[in-house]
């Protein structure tokens, strides 16, 4: 899809409040097809890495428990307005995908 | 540099007009200017099922929006004396929510007050003390109608929603109800209860989780269908050209003689066009639509209300809304007017006036977790009284589509909305 993923990140006091909306099947491998009957493979979202300026602030593994297209927030201490949030995530079948924001001022 | 800007979109607005030209050229010679829509097919999935999850029970012996089951009064029964009832199971039912709803939906009740009464009907707490004989209370519960005509209450006996029983079991509950009820705070008293507000921004894709299928919608605009065409080879430049499209639907479509509205309109233009299957409730169907009224978003709601055939739509519409359906008799207007129940609470939930209930169609609905267009709105209402619910698009949801959009004319659009 066109954009696999949508950020926000705005400071809140003296963190940067961060949301990732991500679409994503997130199949997990149980669900049949209504249609055949047969099992849908499983297809969804391995891990997740946000990195601010580049370093490293939250790793997630996210398995099949999560709902489809999944939606990520999480607030990041020591950011000040103007830094780079990037959010790298990669599903089972290795596709990568990501996503960056510049934090803003509230 | 702004001129060549300009320049350019001159001409790509020249250029799109030039490949629609031939096509209505022939059209214009008689003077009609005609949608291609594909007429023949139905535009829901055929047989139509029920969703999953909703109510099973099917209740054909009762009215429907397309056929009137004559609901006969049910006769006065004769009733000598005192009526004697089992106050503690007739509390039972009172308080049962699985069976009419309980008359805890619109009434309030007396010690101890269950929580979050209703108030479309009036307060039952000091009941004992109004002086009513037990006939009276019992056929007024078994068939309202025998004595107020105007009643929304349901005919709980007479459309064997509680037995003879049962009912005599209420009366003697309703004996027991002899002092005013008391509530914990302001909350639990609907007369006092605030009005919910809707106050999220329904545009905020972090918000509404509903903007990822007007994404979707503007992404299937652009796609090549099976004939290697998209919405945007004949409709460049969708922000522009369907501006105000959507605020003047639904249409009367004479060919299909029906109202129809955006949905039922991608299904066929569709078809015709770029050889896309999007049937009615289908996910594509439903981000298409949104994304064309997104595209009217902020423009008020101007449906024709002049023309004969919109009269008439509007006329059939208006007897629709005050048509009573299903299993528990009641018509849209019972609940949606200020006279009756509109404006009122029924149990914890706030009973809405027609004004203001259509601009925000397709909704993304939270406490569902899954957008509504109004098709299924209507679907849900039919089967919350107990009425089957008609397939979607069907004629009379047309003509109520276009009612309520006649009731909510220069209400602003703002799509997708977002409710509870």
């Amino acid at each position: 899809m066109a954009d696999e993923m949508k950020m926000r990140a705005t400071m809140l006091g003296e963190v940067a409040d961060v949301k990732v909306r991500m679409t994503h099947f997130m199949e997990t491998g149980a669900r049949k097809d209504p249609k055949t009957g047969k099992l849908i493979p499983p297809h969804f979202i391995d891990q997740v890495v946000a990195t601010l300026n580049g370093k490293t602030v939250l790793d997630a593994q996210m398995g099949i428990a999560v709902a489809r297209n999944p939606f990520i927030g999480f607030r990041v201490k020591g950011a000040k307005p103007g830094d780079k949030i990037v959010v790298n995530a990669v599903d089972n079948l290795g596709t990568k995908f990501s996503g960056e924001v510049t934090v803003a001022a509230r | 540099m702004k001129r060549n800007d300009s320049q350019l979109t001159l001409f790509t607005f020249a250029l799109c007009f030039s490949i629609v030209a031939p096509t209505s050229a022939s059209e214009a010679a008689k003077g009609k200017k005609t949608t291609q829509l594909e007429l023949k097919n139905s535009a829901y999935a055929t047989p139509w099922e029920r969703y999953k999850g909703w109510p099973e029970t099917l209740w054909s012996e009762f009215s429907t929006l397309t056929k009137m089951v004559p609901s006969p009064i049910g006769k006065p029964i004769k009733i000598e004396g005192a009526i004697e009832g089992d106050p503690k199971k007739g509390e039972k039912l009172a308080f049962d929510r699985a069976r009419g709803g309980s008359c805890l939906a619109c009434h309030v009740m007396g010690k101890p007050t269950p929580s979050l009464p209703g108030n479309v009907g009036f307060d039952l707490s000091t009941h004992a003390i109004w002086g009513r004989s037990d006939e009276y209370i019992f056929n007024y519960i078994f068939d309202p109608r025998n004595t107020n005509p105007n009643s929304v209450m349901p005919p709980w006996g007479a459309h064997k929603l509680f037995s003879v029983e049962e009912i005599k079991d209420m009366v003697a509950f309703l004996k027991t109800q002899n002092s005013p009820a008391e509530f914990r705070d302001d909350l639990e008293n609907p007369t006092t209860r605030p009005v919910p507000k809707e106050e999220r921004d329904n545009l905020d894709p972090f918000v509404n989780e509903a903007m990822a299928a007007m994404e979707k919608g503007k992404v299937l605009y652009a796609r090549a269908g099976p004939r290697k065409q998209s919405c945007a080879s004949c409709h460049a430049e969708p922000e522009r050209m369907f501006k105000n499209w959507a605020a003047a639907m639904p249409k009367y479509e004479p060919r299909l003689r029906k109202v129809i509205g955006v949905e039922e309109f991608v299904t066929r233009h569709a078809r015709a066009t770029t050889g896309d299957e999007f049937l009615l409730q289908s996910d594509q169907n439903i981000a298409l639509s949104i994304y064309m009224r997104y595209l009217a978003n902020g423009q008020p709601i101007n449906v024709d209300t002049q023309s004969k055939a919109h009269k008439l739509a509007i006329q059939r519409g208006t007897k629709l809304l005050n048509t009573k359906i299903g299993q528990m008799n009641l018509a849209c207007v019972d609940c949606h007017t200020a006279e009756r129940g509109g404006s009122k609470w029924i149990r914890g939930q706030w009973l809405g006036e027609f004004r203001g209930q259509q601009g925000h169609f397709p909704t993304w609905r939270t406490s569902r977790t899954e957008i509504w267009d109004i098709n299924k709105r209507f679907q849900w209402c039919n089967v919350s009284v107990r009425a089957n619910e008609l397939q979607p698009g069907s004629a009379e949801y047309g003509d109520l589509e276009l009612t309520l959009s006649a009731l909510n004319k220069g209400i602003k659009i703002s799509v997708p909305g977002i409710r509870h």
